[in-house]
């Protein structure tokens, strides 16, 4: 290691020397490079969010309920309404079914289940009513209000069908992405070096390591048969934009960001396998609830202030904010809080925990992280309950308490007072603001190139201000794409539902992606004036590693929902959810 | 799970919000981007102290006016020049908003909204249209009274003299700038950002309306005493002018005669002409936007208010800029150019864009743009004298404007050369001058033997 450092500097000493002696090369070299950057990005990007948006999303069919006259109902979910309402997963639109009849659901184990759902007509199972969640094996009757239906799997040629399809459906391969974001880091270390005044050897290292984590995560989960790598190509994406902007801001913390990447890649890949197991997480959901409110009241009694809010653990040499790993335990209580998806619909636990959060992150005075709370908070009781009417009411005793809030500590409003004049209190409450816009606004589209802006040396230019300074240093075509990347995963989420297979991964994801948003949309516009400036971070963009890690983290979620094959290492592999059902066929 | 497809439309709308406000956020870049980045604290512009960090500002001849030298902001040598050109210039903190400093700092500094700041610490090299040897003149002509000078090429719009005092030596900045009387207004283009009563030189204005809308105009004859009664007040006049023609009472600035031809006219009309005129409108000057001037001429004015408002009394105001235009107009047959302050921006490595010369549109007709220049050649030869403006085809109208009763008369002087080789217009006005032929009217005569020579 230390002879490869060694020979490093030595090769770093000859290009400086380089540089030094045909300075007109490396000026041609800084005017080039950034029109070469945007264009990069572009190759990297467009086929990452091309294949998130293409997926083809063809429902997987897990068998069906032959009808009695001919014809047969398909099961596209593991989790199943039977019933007459339009909203029904396997619809039988009879007068004497009631609107949501019978749930059908399967679990890991590959085992069906029948439960009644109150119904007046009653459920039948080889003509015995069903009273608990009763097994339904291949062949079996089922009685639904009177409905004669029978339980079978998929034929061999459908099954034949299905598996071509989705073969068909392979993600597109993600290696020349790979390659082009590689071209990208190296080009990125090499303009760094050049324009560091101090050039230090950590600059090129952090950028190969980074490189090599990356090829090390894609050949090791390649090699295991994984093919969808699309949202960990953004994920790597904004990671290398956010080792540069450390780079030109805070070169002596490049490592930390490196590390914090390499931890973070862990947490996604550890939860996302821990995730595969679904009656896990619903044992384990109250811890995850506790961890989230223990995470922050710790951070409540013993946090730090640090940039205006109290939300940080000092031990030692290493400051971390725990309220962004906050965020991954409390989707996951929130989005596992409901025992499959029809039982009874009852957010009273959930409100509680989400108020003991945002009560611990007020009296912190983060008040970002507890707008992205509330947000994601809504996301998870709309997706559980469709009670439209609480969440206003929700909503409306929210602000309630804000408008209290502010009355009581009006001390606060005084960091809103600027917002939309921003230009009217440059100097004082504008400050931040005005020098995120005004050298946003001396990037142009293409950016004055790396280590050449001067946002860097505004406070917190690298964390809340992160979009300014991207737009200043890497153009407003590479800060455009950046939140592109953001939506594109929120879309991905929200499109991912019509083939989810049950209702956990489902919510999690959809209130991961929304967390992603919001807090992308509360980064980006409060550092351009068009909403207060709260102080929270552009998800991986963002110098920090606590809030590289949660981004991460909650990168598994969204993983959990791609059921494309072998796309995700969140999902057990298809070959033996079959291999069961082939048992389970021959048990029959 | 279909109820839980068709509520995760709750994400869809969240990305929907961050991509309306991405959109929202992009047209303001486009929108107010540039003014964003010519902040004093943007560090790709500005130094630490405000002051523009390059760019060479040179005069028509190719000489340096401003430039940054070893990081710092530099003037020419000369004090008199310093002081004649930096209104045109602008001081290095961007107090004179209309300097090329400020103005044209993007040029200067190579900025623009899709390009970027990079490479603005080369700079580009500003050729104004100004010749300084002429604003030296100019300044000296002025010999320390408040006022302003400039001539330019009605033909190419090129302003070629733009004087405004007082001024100071932007090396030297005087310590009482801001409190000093004799300071007062420094910082402002008095060209380009104010308005003066016009006071005589209005009646070009009067003269071209009542040439179009009162018949036989020429063939009539008028009679001063001095003063006439109109209504319930007095016009008056410098001296009893006895019996004239309308050439006559050009030439003897006679108020009497413009006064009731204001009357005839009627309010509408004086005010549709000097509209028509340009008065009340802005010029963009190379992208500088001058003062408008304002006029009453309201229904409700009474004859005598209505008389003194038709020979640029009352509550009349006019930029001198719009009034050299119009001088222009008159010279060139009803149209002229506008007057732009930029000759060529060079980029190194770069060809220079060609600046292209914009038209007043039809301000008058020919036939009115000829009687009236006719009549304003006529003034030189009946009341200004030849002999002050040697070999020059010279058409000119003075204003003596009253400010107040405890204050001596603004003087204007303002007109044209009708000379194919100097096609120029020109305004002059002294504040609290005096006599508008005798003092603007020295001036007029000192800065265009320079101009023609």
């Amino acid at each position: 290691m230390e002879k490869f450092c060694l020979s490093l500097q030595t090769g770093m000493d000859c290009l400086l020397a380089f540089a030094d002696q045909h300075p007109q090369a490396v000026e041609w070299y800084f005017a080039l490079v950034r029109f070469v950057f945007p264009l990069l990005a572009l190759l990297i990007l467009i086929r990452a969010i091309r294949g998130l948006l293409r997926v083809p999303h063809a429902a997987e069919c897990w068998g069906q309920l032959a009808l009695p006259g001919g014809g047969s109902l398909p099961i596209f979910h593991w989790e199943n309404i039977l019933g007459r309402a339009s909203s029904a997963d396997v619809r039988l639109d009879l007068p004497t079914v009631s609107r949501q009849h019978a749930a059908l659901i399967r679990n890991d184990r590959g085992e069906w289940l029948v439960t009644d759902l109150g119904s007046k007509g009653g459920t039948l199972v080889n003509g015995l009513p069903v009273t608990g969640p009763t097994a339904l094996r291949m062949g079996d009757a089922l009685s639904i209000g009177g409905v004669e239906l029978l339980f079978l799997p998929l034929s061999r040629e459908e099954e034949e069908a299905l598996a071509a399809r989705r073969r068909s459906e392979a993600p597109l391969p993600m290696w020349p992405s790979l390659l082009w974001l590689t071209l990208f880091q190296i080009l990125a270390a090499l303009q760094l070096v050049l324009r560091q005044e101090e050039p230090s050897v950590l600059c090129p290292l952090t950028f190969g390591a980074l490189s090599v984590v990356m090829w090390l995560y894609y050949l090791v989960l390649r090699g295991a048969g994984a093919r969808g790598f699309e949202m960990e190509t953004i994920a790597f994406f904004l990671s290398t934009l956010s080792l540069a902007i450390t780079g030109s801001s805070a070169p002596g913390a490049m490592v930390k960001q490196l590390a914090a990447v390499v931890l973070g890649v862990l947490l996604m890949v550890a939860l996302g396998i821990w995730m595969r197991d679904g009656d896990r997480i619903q044992k384990l959901r109250w811890l995850m609830a506790a961890l989230a409110i223990g995470l922050l009241s710790v951070t409540l009694v013993i946090g730090k202030t640090k940039f205006g809010a109290a939300n940080w653990i000092i031990l030692g040499p290493l400051s971390f904010q725990p309220s962004e790993l906050a965020k991954i335990f409390y989707i996951f209580a929130g989005a596992a809080g409901l025992e499959r998806l029809f039982r009874k619909r009852n957010l009273g636990l959930f409100m509680v925990m989400t108020g003991v959060c945002l009560l611990c992150l007020a009296l912190m005075s983060d008040f970002g992280t507890a707008c992205i709370f509330f947000a994601t908070f809504l996301v998870i009781a709309y997706l559980r309950s469709g009670d439209f009417a609480t969440l206003s009411l929700i909503c409306g005793g929210a602000s309630f308490a804000g408008v209290l809030v502010l009355n009581f500590k009006p001390y606060i409003l005084r960091r809103f007072a600027s917002w939309g004049h921003a230009w009217e209190a440059a100097s004082t409450t504008g400050y931040q603001q005005t020098r995120a816009m005004s050298a946003a606004a001396s990037g142009g589209l293409v950016g004055v190139g790396a280590g050449n802006g001067w946002l860097c040396r505004i406070p917190a230019a690298d964390t809340d201000l992160v979009f300014g300074m991207l737009c200043e240093e890497w153009g407003l075509l590479i800060a455009v794409l950046a939140v592109l990347s953001i939506i594109t995963l929120a879309l991905f989420a929200a499109r991912a539902c019509r083939v989810s297979r049950s209702a956990f991964p489902t919510i999690a994801a959809c209130a991961a992606g929304s967390l992603l948003v919001v807090q992308t949309g509360l980064n980006v516009f409060g550092a351009v004036d068009l909403l207060p400036l709260t102080g929270v971070t552009f998800p991986f963009l963002s110098n920090g590693g606590s809030a590289m890690m949660a981004s991460w983290g909650l990168l598994a979620f969204l993983k959990a929902t791609d059921t494309r094959e072998g796309a995700s290492f969140a999902i057990r592999k298809s070959k033996k959810s079959q291999g069961k059902e082939v048992s389970g066929h021959e048990k029959a | 799970m279909k109820k839980l497809e068709r509520r995760a439309a709750l994400c869809l709308v969240l990305a929907g919000f961050l991509l309306a406000g991405l959109a929202v956020f992009l047209f303001r870049f486009a929108a107010d981007g540039s003014r964003w980045a010519s902040s004093p604290f943007n560090r790709h512009l500005y130094s630490s102290e405000g002051v523009l960090i390059s760019g060479t500002v040179l005069d028509r001849d190719g000489d340096v006016l401003s430039t940054v030298e070893g990081g710092k902001r530099v003037y020419t040598d000369g004090k008199t020049r310093r002081k004649a050109t930096l209104h045109v210039v602008g001081d290095p903190y961007g107090n004179i908003s209309t300097g090329a400093l400020s103005a044209f700092g993007q040029k200067l500094t190579g900025y623009t909204l899709l390009g970027g700041a990079f490479g603005a610490e080369e700079g580009s090299d500003l050729y104004l249209t100004i010749d300084a040897d002429l604003n030296e003149v100019a300044y000296q002509a002025l010999n320390g009274k408040k006022g302003t000078v400039a001539v330019y090429n009605y033909q190419t719009g090129e302003v070629l003299c733009l004087v405004s005092t007082p001024t100071y030596d932007p090396r030297n900045i005087p310590k009482d700038l801001e409190t000093n009387e004799a300071y007062e207004g420094a910082y402002l283009n008095r060209f380009l950002s104010s308005t003066f009563t016009p006071g005589s030189v209005f009646k070009t204005v009067t003269l071209a309306a009542a040439l179009e809308c009162i018949p036989n105009l020429e063939g009539r004859t008028w009679t001063c005493e001095g003063s006439v009664q109109m209504g319930d007040g007095v016009v008056t006049c410098t001296g009893a002018h006895g019996e004239q023609t309308i050439r006559d009472a050009l030439a003897n600035s006679c108020n009497v005669v413009f006064g009731q031809l204001a009357v005839e006219l009627g309010g509408g009309m004086l005010e549709r002409y000097a509209q028509k005129a340009g008065l009340t409108a802005s010029y963009s000057v190379s992208g500088i936007h001058t003062a408008k001037g304002s006029f009453d001429f309201g229904g409700d004015l009474s004859q005598s208010e209505l008389a003194w408002a038709g020979v640029g009394q009352y509550h009349d105001s006019v930029n001198p800029c719009a009034l050299m235009v119009y001088m222009g107009v008159i010279a060139n047959g009803g149209k002229a150019a506008t007057p732009c302050l930029i000759q060529k921006v060079e980029r190194p490595g770069l060809p220079a864009l060609p600046q292209f010369t914009r038209s007043t549109g039809r301000l008058l007709s020919e036939e009115t743009a000829e009687k009236v220049a006719d009549m304003m050649v006529n003034n030189v030869a009946a009341a200004y004298g030849t002999k002050r403006f040697p070999n020059m085809d010279l058409g000119a109208k003075s204003g003596t404007a009253e400010v107040g009763a405890d204050q001596k008369p603004h003087a204007w002087f303002a007109g044209f050369l009708r000379d194919e080789d100097h096609p120029y217009a020109f305004v002059v006005l002294v504040e609290n001058g005096g006599s508008g032929a005798d003092v603007a009217g020295t001036v007029a005569s000192k800065v265009l033997k320079a101009a023609v020579q």
